[in-house]
Parts: C-alpha cells; sequence; structure tokens
C-alpha cells in the first residue's frame, strides 16, 4: 500500500486540458476463437470482471477523464456494456464515448487513421488495448512525456515497458520484442520485433545507432504493455504512411528507421507496478494467475474488483465471494490462488485447484477443476475432470467429461455425457443457436468462418463422440492446409507459443526469448565477442553481422519479389506507364524494407521473363528483345538510384540461371542501345571479378554464368575495334554519335539515326538475318550462343 | 423516506470512494480527516425533517464509505464518531425543554441495561415533546434541519479539531513515558510514533533504535527524520529485533486500528517485535489515537491480516522463472494480540488493552457498530 501522491494528478487536471485515452478494443485477430465467436474479446472475462473494466479501472487510476472506445466486431454489445456499467453513472469521473469503426477497419492502423479522419483527439493522449490489466501510473508517465516534449517537440510517443526477466510467464513468447535504447534519455533507438516461429535469431541495428549514443541498452527482457502516450500527430503520421497496419511493427519501426520524419519515440521502464496485456489464450492464464497472486494490488478480487463484486480474501489467495450466496459443500477442496463467483454451487468431494469459477456456476459432486477458467452460468456434471481450459458461460458439460489441457468451450456448448475431448480441442455452437442475437453485417466476417467450421464438420470431426445431445461443433485441429503466410505473427506454429497449456516444446526445445541476460551483456559489452548461437537470440550489431543474410530474411525477401513480378505482370499486361510502374515498385520497396539491388534484380528478371521466346528465328527474337526494352527499359533506373555496371551484373546472374540464357547477349545490346547502360559499365562490370564467375561453386549455372560472361568480351572487342574504327576512319564525327553507334547495334540499325527507329525498321531487320544464317551454320556447336554469333556477324563485315 | 440516491452531496461521496476504494487516499488519519470532510458537507447539503432521517442519511453515506474500502477502519470509525457526537448534540438541544430524565436508581436488575445509558436515554425521549425543536412540521419541513444544523455543524467541528490536534495530545504526555538514557525500539513510519518521539526529545537525551521494516522500508524514512530532528539513532535490519531487545528499555509501536479485544493491526513485523520484547519482558507501548478505535474484532488470520499487498515488494517481477512456482504473501498488517501488549497511549490519556471495550462504549453508540 505505497502512499500515493494525489497532488500529481490534480495538477494535470488544474492546470492542463482534458486528459484523454483512446482504446483499441478489437483484438484484430483471431486467438479467442471460438471463445470471442460471439461477442467481443474485450468483454470476455478475467477474475469474473470484463477485460474492458479492467482496463477502464487502470486508466480511471491515472486520471484519465476522457476515453473513446474503438470499437469493431460486436460493436452493439460493447457499446452496451458501456452504457450498462457503473462508468456511465454520474459520479464516475470519466466520460467513455464509445466509437464504431467501419468493417474495413482490419488493423490496428486503420483504427489510427479513422482517429484521425474523426479528429478526436485534442491533445497528448493515452493509447491502450482494450485488453489491458494494469495498475501502472500512467498519469507519471503522461507528466514526463508533456515535459519531454516542451523541450523537444519531436518526442511523439512513450512506450511503457515492465521489467519482466528473461524468463516470466506473463512474457509473450510468440509476439515479444527486442527494444534498444539509450540508457541516458531512454530514447528508444531501434524496435525489433521477435516471434516465436520461426524464431527469431538474429536482430540487426543499425551501425549508426552505436556511433551516435555512446551508452546503449539493448534488451529483451521487456513486456510491452502497450500503453503508448502519443502526441496529436501520431494519428497524422498514420494517415500520411497508409501502409501502416501494426502500431509495433510498422509504426514504431517506420518512425526509428526514416530519416525523413526526424521522429524520437522515447520508453519508460516500468519500475513499480504492473502491466500486461491479455492478448492470448497464455496470457489469459498467466494474467489471471498475476491477479490471483495480487500482483496488481490494488487492482484485486477483493479489493478494487472492476467488476463490482465482492470477494473475501482467505488464506492461500482463495477469494470467495463476500455476499454468502456461495454453497461450498463440507468434503469440497478448495486450492489455493483459486476465485469463485457469487451464486456459486460446489458440490461434494469437487476439486478446485488455482481456478476461476464465474458466477451462478455449478459444479456437480466429485468433479475436478484444475488451472482451468469457467465463465458465468454454466454448468459442470458430475465426475467431471476439467484441465487448464476455458470454458465459456452457460455451457453445461454433462458428466464424466474430460475436458484436457488447452481446450476452448464456446458459449453455450453442451457436452457429454461420458466424452474425452483431446487436448486443445475448441468447441463452439452451431450457427442457428446464434440467431437470437441480432443478425447484423458486422458479424458477417465472423459468419463466414463458423460457415466454414460447419460445412467441414463432418470432416473435422471424424468419428468423434460429443455426447448424445450435445450441439457443439469441432473446430479445425493442427495447422492449416495452406498456410498463406508464413512470416505473419498469426501463423500456426506461432499460434502455438500463445495458446493455452501450449509448452511448444516440439517446435523448439529451448525457447525463444529464454537466453540469459549474460548473453545479452557480453554481445553488447564487447560487440565483436557477440556469440552466433544458432537456438539463442542474440543481438548483433551489423558492424560483426555476417554479410550474408540468415535464412529467414530469405522468405520476405521471395514474397517481395513475388509481389514485384505480380505487380510488373500487372503493369505490363495493363500497359501502365513506365512513371506508374516505377512509383508502384518505390512504394512497394518501402513497404517490404528492402535494399534498391533487390528491386533492381527483380524488376530485370520480370522484364527478362517479359520477353517471349521465339522459335521462328533470330530476326523476331531480337524484334521481340528490343520492343520490350525499349518500352520498359526505363524502368529499370526509375526504381530510385542509376547503378548501371550492378544492372549488367544482376542480368547476368539472372540469364544464368533462367532459360533466357541466349538472350542475354542481345539484350545487353538492346539495353545498351537505350542508354540504360553505357560503354564503360559494361567494361567495368566485365572487369569485376565477380563477373567472371570465379568464386562461383562450378555447376551449370556458373556454366552459363561464365558463357554470359564470355558473350560480353565478344562484345567488349567489338567496342574496342569499333572505336580504333572510329579513331582511324571516322575521326570527325561527334563523340555523341561513337556512343550511339556501338558496333553490337551497329548491326541492327544504321548509326545516328536513333531517333527515327520506325523509319529505319528495314535496316534493322537486314543485319540480322546474317547472323541468323551464321547461327543456322553452327548449329553443330552445342549450344550456340546469339552472341557468338554476333561475334561471327562482325566477323563476317570486317 | 430512503436517502436521495441524487442528493446534492452524492457527487462527493461517490469521488471519495473511488478514491478509496482505488487507494489513492491510504493512512488512518487521511483517510479518517476526508471522511469527515464528506460528512460535513452531507450535512450541511442534506434535507431532512427529523433526526431519524438525518441519522439514516450518514449512515447510508457510511456505508457506502465502508464498503468502498473495508481495510481502512477509521473510516467507519470516524462515521460512528459523527453519529455519536450528533445524538449528544441532539440531546442536549431537546434535553432543554423535556421533563428532566427520572434518574434510575442502580439496580443489579438493570445492570445490564446500564451498560448502554445512552441508548436508554435516546429511546426514552423518543416519545417526549422536543419543544422548540420541531420534527416533521407539516408547515415548514425544513425548520427542524434549519434550527439543529448550527449545532450539528459545531459538534462535527470538535470532531475535526480532535483529529487536527491529535498528534500533539497523544505526544504532550511524552516525557512522563520516556526518560533519559533509555533505548526505545520502534518500527515503521507513524506520524503518531514520529511526533511522539519527537515531543519526548525536548526534554529527554534517549536513543532510537528503528528497524528497517521491510518490506516498505518505512523504518529508513522514520530513521531519517528522527536523526534529522536530533535524535540519536540507530537504524538496524529487521533481523537482529530479537538480539538487540536486551538491551532495549521499551517498544514504541504505532498502530492502523486498535480492536475491540484490546489487540491491534499494525505495520509487518510490529508481531515479531512485540512477541521478542514479551520474551525479554520489555514494555510494549503502543501510540495511537482514538479515531484508531474500532468496534471490531480479528475474524480474519491468526497473524498476518486484513490487507495483503502486491508480491513486488518481496519477490520482484524480474525473477521469472520464481515468479510461477512460488506462491508470495506480503501481509502489510500484522495482528497483534493484547496479551502482548502493556499500554496504549492515546489523545485521551494511557489506557491499558483491556480495557478498550470501555473506550469504544464511550466513543460510540451500539447501534451503529454495523454500519
Amino acid at each position: 500500500m505505497a502512499s500515493q501522491s494525489n497532488t500529481t494528478k490534480e495538477k494535470l487536471v488544474d492546470d492542463e486540458e482534458v486528459l484523454q485515452a483512446v482504446i483499441l478494443a478489437d483484438s484484430f485477430n483471431k486467438r479467442f476463437r471460438p471463445l470471442s465467436a460471439g461477442k467481443p474479446r474485450c468483454l470476455l472475462p478475467i477474475c469474473n470482471a470484463p477485460l474492458l473494466d479492467w482496463t477502464l479501472e487502470s486508466l480511471a487510476l491515472a486520471g484519465v477523464q476522457e476515453v473513446f472506445v474503438i470499437c469493431r466486431s460486436h460493436a452493439d454489445q460493447v457499446k452496451e456494456a458501456i452504457k450498462e456499467s457503473k462508468w456511465s453513472k454520474p459520479g464516475s469521473g470519466m466520460k467513455i464515448v464509445p466509437i464504431m469503426t467501419s468493417k474495413e477497419t482490419y488493423s490496428p492502423g486503420d483504427a489510427m487513421r479513422d482517429i484521425y479522419t474523426r479528429g478526436l483527439v485534442t491533445s497528448d493522449f493515452v493509447l491502450v488495448m482494450g485488453d489491458l490489466v494494469s495498475n501502472v501510473r500512467i498519469d507519471e508517465v503522461v507528466r514526463l512525456h508533456k515535459e519531454r516534449r516542451k523541450s523537444n517537440k519531436d518526442a511523439i510517443m512513450t512506450i511503457v515497458v515492465k521489467e519482466s526477466g528473461a524468463e516470466h510467464r506473463t512474457r509473450a513468447r510468440g509476439e515479444s520484442s527486442i527494444f534498444v535504447l539509450d540508457s541516458e534519455t531512454s530514447e528508444c533507438l531501434h524496435y525489433e520485433p521477435v516471434t516465436g516461429f520461426p524464431s527469431t535469431k538474429v536482430a540487426k541495428l543499425p551501425r549508426e545507432i552505436l556511433a551516435e549514443h555512446p551508452e546503449v541498452e539493448i534488451r529483451n527482457d521487456l513486456i510491452d504493455c502497450s500503453i503508448d502516450i502519443c502526441s496529436v500527430e501520431v494519428p497524422s503520421l498514420f494517415q500520411d504512411n497508409f501502409d501502416y497496419l501494426d502500431i509495433r511493427r510498422d509504426f514504431v519501426h517506420g518512425v526509428l528507421t526514416s530519416d525523413l520524419l526526424m521522429k524520437s519515440i522515447h520508453l519508460y521502464v516500468v519500475q513499480e507496478g504492473y502491466a500486461a496485456r491479455v492478448q492470448d489464450t497464455r496470457s489469459y492464464e498467466s494474467i489471471s494467475k498475476d491477479i490471483l497472486s495480487r500482483w496488481t494490488f490494488p487492482l484485486v478480487p477483493d479489493d478494487n474488483h472492476p467488476g463490482g463484486h465482492n470477494y473475501e480474501h482467505l488464506r492461500g489467495n482463495r477469494y470467495i465471494a463476500k455476499d454468502g450466496s456461495v454453497v461450498l459443500a463440507r468434503t469440497c477442496k478448495i486450492g489455493s490462488n483459486t476465485l469463485i463467483g457469487p451464486s456459486t454451487q460446489v458440490s461434494e468431494n469437487v476439486q478446485v485447484i488455482s481456478s476461476v469459477i464465474g458466477q451462478n456456476c455449478r459444479i456437480g459432486a466429485g468433479s475436478i477443476i484444475d488451472n482451468s477458467y469457467i465463465f458465468d452460468n454454466t454448468v459442470i456434471g458430475p465426475n467431471c475432470k476439467i484441465q487448464r481450459s476455458i470454458i465459456g458461460s452457460s455451457c453445461m458439460i454433462k458428466e464424466n467429461t474430460l475436458v484436457q489441457n488447452g481446450s476452448l468451450i464456446g458459449d453455450g456448448v453442451i457436452l457429454g455425457p461420458d466424452v474425452a475431448l483431446s487436448p486443445f480441442e475448441r468447441l463452439s455452437v452451431k450457427r442457428s443457436i446464434f440467431a437470437h442475437t441480432p443478425v447484423t453485417e458486422d458479424s458477417d466476417e465472423e459468419d463466414s468462418d463458423l460457415e466454414a467450421v460447419e460445412e467441414n464438420q463432418e470432416q473435422i470431426r471424424g468419428n468423434f463422440n460429443l455426447g448424445k445431445d450435445s450441439n457443439a461443433l469441432v473446430w479445425p485441429r493442427g495447422p492449416p492446409d495452406e498456410e498463406e503466410d508464413i512470416e505473419d505473427v498469426e501463423n500456426y506454429n506461432n499460434q502455438r507459443f500463445m495458446r493455452l497449456g501450449d509448452d511448444a516444446s516440439d517446435i523448439f526445445s529451448s525457447d525463444a526469448g529464454s537466453e540469459t541476460s549474460e548473453e545479452e551483456e557480453t554481445s553488447s559489452d564487447d560487440e565483436t565477442d557477440s556469440q552466433y548461437d544458432g537456438r539463442s537470440l542474440s543481438v548483433l550489431s551489423d558492424a560483426s553481422a555476417p554479410s550474408d543474410i540468415p535464412s529467414f530474411p530469405d522468405d520476405t525477401e521471395k514474397e517481395f519479389q513475388a509481389e514485384v513480378r505480380q505487380s510488373l505482370e500487372r503493369a505490363f499486361a495493363e500497359g501502365h506507364s513506365v512513371d506508374n510502374a516505377a512509383v508502384e515498385l518505390k512504394t512497394l520497396r518501402m513497404a517490404s524494407n528492402v535494399s534498391l539491388t533487390r528491386v533492381r534484380q527483380a524488376v530485370i528478371a520480370a522484364i527478362v521473363e517479359q520477353i517471349p521466346l521465339v522459335d521462328s528465328g533470330a530476326v523476331q527474337q531480337r524484334e521481340k528483345i528490343a520492343s520490350v526494352v525499349g518500352r520498359w527499359g526505363a524502368l529499370i533506373d526509375k526504381i530510385g538510384g542509376v547503378d548501371a555496371v550492378e544492372t549488367v551484373g544482376l542480368l547476368q546472374a539472372h540469364c544464368a540461371t533462367s532459360s533466357r540464357m541466349p538472350l542475354f547477349g542481345q539484350i545487353l545490346a538492346a539495353l545498351y542501345q537505350d542508354d540504360i547502360v553505357d560503354e564503360d559499365d559494361i567494361r567495368t562490370w566485365h572487369g569485376l571479378p565477380a563477373s567472371k564467375g570465379e568464386d562461383r561453386k562450378p555447376g551449370p549455372e556458373t556454366e552459363s554464368f561464365k558463357k554470359c560472361w564470355l558473350i560480353a568480351s565478344h562484345m567488349i572487342k567489338q567496342f574496342d575495334d569499333q572505336e580504333s574504327e572510329e579513331d582511324s576512319e571516322e575521326e570527325g564525327e561527334s563523340e555523341d554519335d561513337v556512343t550511339s553507334k556501338p558496333p553490337g547495334t551497329a548491326q541492327q540499325q544504321t548509326p545516328s539515326e536513333d531517333e527515327e527507329e520506325s523509319g529505319e525498321e528495314d535496316g534493322a531487320i537486314h543485319t540480322p538475318l546474317q547472323s541468323s544464317a551464321l547461327v543456322g551454320e553452327k548449329t553443330e556447336s552445342p549450344s550456340p550462343s546469339p552472341a557468338e554469333s554476333e561475334e561471327d556477324d562482325e566477323e563476317s563485315e570486317e | 423516506m430512503p436517502p436521495d440516491r441524487n442528493a446534492p452531496y452524492n457527487r462527493t461521496v461517490e469521488v471519495l470512494a473511488s478514491k478509496l476504494r482505488r487507494r489513492q487516499i491510504v493512512g488512518s488519519r487521511t483517510t479518517a480527516l476526508e471522511t469527515l470532510l464528506v460528512l460535513r458537507q452531507v450535512v450541511s447539503k442534506a434535507r431532512f425533517s427529523n433526526f431519524e432521517q438525518l441519522v439514516e442519511i450518514i449512515k447510508t453515506v457510511g456505508h457506502r464509505l465502508v464498503e468502498a474500502q473495508p481495510k481502512e477502519h477509521s473510516v467507519g470509525n470516524t462515521v460512528r464518531k459523527v453519529l455519536h457526537h450528533i445524538r449528544e448534540e441532539y440531546q442536549t438541544a431537546t434535553r432543554g425543554t423535556s421533563i428532566a430524565t427520572p434518574k434510575a436508581q442502580f439496580s443489579i436488575a438493570k445492570f445490564v441495561l446500564q451498560g448502554q445509558p445512552r441508548k436508554q436515554i435516546t429511546s426514552a425521549l423518543k416519545s417526549e415533546n422536543r419543544g422548540t425543536l420541531k420534527e416533521n412540521d407539516p408547515d415548514d419541513p425544513d425548520s427542524f434541519a434549519r434550527s439543529l444544523k448550527p449545532v450539528l455543524m459545531e459538534a462535527l467541528q470538535d470532531v475535526l479539531d480532535e483529529l487536527e490536534t491529535v498528534y500533539d495530545n497523544v505526544s504532550k504526555n511524552a516525557k512522563d513515558h520516556i526518560h533519559s538514557d533509555e533505548i526505545i525500539l520502534t518500527l515503521g513510519m507513524s506520524k503518531t510514533v514520529e511526533a511522539f518521539l519527537k515531543t519526548a526529545a525536548h526534554n529527554r537525551n534517549y536513543t532510537v533504535i528503528v528497524a528497517e521494516t521491510a518490506p516498505s522500508y518505512e523504518g529508513r524514512q522514520m530513521a531519517q527524520s528522527l536523526s534529522s530532528a536530533g535524535v540519536s539513532t540507530f537504524l538496524v535490519p529487521d533481523s537482529s529485533i530479537f538480539a538487540l531487545m536486551s538491551r532495549v528499555n521499551k517498544v514504541i509501536l504505532g498502530a492502523h486500528a486498535i480492536l475491540a479485544n484490546g489487540g491491534m493491526f499494525a505495520i509487518t513485523g510490529s508481531q515479531i517485535a512485540a512477541t521478542a520484547a514479551r520474551a525479554h519482558s520489555t514494555p510494549v507501548v503502543v501510540c495511537a489515537g482514538q479515531f484508531k478505535l474500532t468496534p471490531l474484532w480479528n475474524l480474519y488470520h491468526e497473524y498476518a491480516a486484513l490487507d495483503f499487498g502486491n508480491p513486488d515488494e518481496v519477490l520482484g517481477f524480474e525473477e521469472g522463472q520464481l515468479v510461477d512456482k512460488v506462491d508470495v504473501v506480503n501481509p502489510y498488517w500484522d495482528y497483534v494480540r493484547p496479551e502482548l501488549i502493556d499500554a496504549y497511549i492515546t489523545n485521551d490519556g494511557d489506557h491499558p488493552p483491556s480495557s478498550i471495550y470501555r473506550l469504544l462504549k464511550e466513543a460510540y453508540d451500539d447501534e451503529d457498530t454495523e454500519l
């Protein structure tokens, strides 16, 4: 019972404007399905009070006066709940405004844009999620934030984090983060999301951080409480950057890595107080336990229960509702860390161990409730065993039923009798049961999911028996057939880290974030000594990180390549202008945060693949190349930065692995002709050792790689010849003409008539005819390349 | 008439209730003061046409406040005290006009009734004519309130004065309890004890040993405060309390609440200190204001009592792996049995634990025990 000074709060009220808070009451994910199928997650009870009430209580503790609750799914239920709650009574000191956003709000980023367009916030505000449980003095953080803003207008955000140690039940394993902060100013310098699967092994820090800040802390032991003190411009930044989806992964990362914004984000490491988010079923369990073991004091069931219940706290953290309505049989055993709601009846020989039982429940004789969470009005029959599961409200579990580890049972399910569920089973009722709830448009998405479950019911359920009167649907088990996006936090394996009762030991024997802090200390103390342990999460700065990219960025890479290809295909097919295509690529690059080289590589690959292979003859082939390169070649230089040497190198690399390998010479010539590369570039590239494929592993690809280089050698020889020719014969000609009249093009077009390309087509066709003839002659060689034939061409011309 | 839920004072009551619930106001004296200020507002704004209505209003407000924070006993105590004073004022206001109550003759048959003298009188008065104080006047329903209110405000002011001067009154006899060259042991940071020791330091030259009082470590604050006031002070860890006890002349403790049986709730560690003192037959003296007198018994736990705080102070949240495996109990108060206490020094004289019940009888009316 620390003496809490009231003065700061009053000061806030007196000389400053109203303190506003925004609650994002939607989870934007489906981790609680099927419990969240019929009601929004923020209304799920934890320790017998809706999550939203815990959040509001946390805010009230901080002296927040105006709260906007942004709701999306089941918005009407949230609105109703707020209206009914004690918060809408006069004298609550808080004004709560529910805001319904459109169904198109799919991410916190969209919600922020909505906040901006509605112009809700007028000053610095507190941004929290609708599933927060906290007793942190947020007003203190707000005061610090405002003070900082006075001296530094660019400090736009303060993130509240809680120190937790390397391994902690409340620390999300599936979704945590590394923060790099300046020890002195507690400015957040870098943010790196960490996922459980694919396990994040390496975090990269920009080198500048170490150069600019004498002392940095790299921390992997912080719980991100998702309490952000934001300035007014934060929503507008979301508006400006329409691709920001997640507040951490996109916004924080974006702001910190942006060279243009020049904004800074600070961290506030909570020393006193508790804050955590119920972001998945695993944290639901750990936060329930934290509340019961009083970490959230004074926000504990017997003291300031947000649901307004009165509990009596007995030895061993047993909480029994105080109004005398609880009936406990003489022979029942109530273990420690247990909460039993009002009007609940517990029959003979029941064992309740570390569990939470809601209001009006009935537990039948001889049942065992072990580490489970049972919502209101549920009836558990005799001799059941419920282990580490969550059971929704108004359920009926009939006698002799076994509900194992990690099962989630949705509202209103009837189960049993004599059924044994396998672990991690998820059950809900059929949709018709939901019919009494008003069918609104907003349930569309939920319905579609449920529909899918219903349709595939036979297949999912198999011959599994749920009891004779059961109305339950079994939700799909195991990983989905096609994992749409392995990089996403919501992928199946990563979800397992968030699942109640799943230790995910088969994914991973040692724990992602569990590496002890010593390891991190060594790597931050001594940058050169950093251990590169495959299993552990070591922090490497760019200075010491090996230059090859670890395996997982490859996936981002592939994904990005695919995106580029798609967008280019679209551009090709729909005939976009080069400029538009370039803009699209630039955005894509920003969004995926990849280097320019990758974009160039992708563009070149796409252009090369765009060239149709023509069987009918080299003339047509050349024509095709010229037209594609002429139309799209300019794109290579428009994507932001010109590096012709690299272009050639990438072209070589791509052609070496592609079926269009024989076209290398011609494409290079076409590029040359369109001024995308010039002679010097080709020479420079040609001189690079890498271009010869010297350090490559032997194999067919390297063969073709070398072949490409040879082709280019011929071309350079041509240049040389041409030059000497020009030197001797055409000395009078201007330099412009020299460059625009390379030997390679000489075959295709008459010199100095680039600007009249169309008119000169006849001339262009004329010379290749010879080369094709020559190719025909040379068929005995195993794979005659057109460039070789060009070389022959040249010779023949001479 | 049921008390009006939309009465003008409702908002202040609600604000205080939520502050109590959220522990934004803690400490027995602070809560007592805040309660009193709210009650004063209630009395001045409330509308009532007879005495029962007024009592009902105050009781309802008191009930809401107590329910908001049942662990701050001084809230309830203050409400009881106010009710008691109001009744007293009402009686003096009415007695002048009523026929003098027949002096009850002492008889063993009436002994039990005499234990509750006031109640008897109150009920006796009810049926009588109240002269100038007209209750339930149909012409002017406010006349009763108007004539009674100034007296009531005075009564409330008396309670307020008592609260405000409680430290001075407790410590006015300090020099009689502490003698020169004595060694005093104390723990925690009780404002009453602090004032008591500082006052004694004006006349006596003595030494104080302050235990750190884990896990709140309030003893450090106390030691700082005392030594800056010129008292020779030692700060010792809690573990050495027993070892040092043989040299200590007197243990002086603060209290959170004094219970009806003469025991008390006091800061964690008091139980150890008192037991150690008993082992050495060292006297244990408790300094507390009378507003801490609580007509309750300890029905909760045998030793640790009442209020269990955040395990953070004991274990530390960052000890992630332990958090899962260890159940930590961090009681804020200890229950100290009456046998371990030698005397209470209050603002109204010194009392042994065995006479606390009598003090309670005098301070509060029996009908208010349950608010």
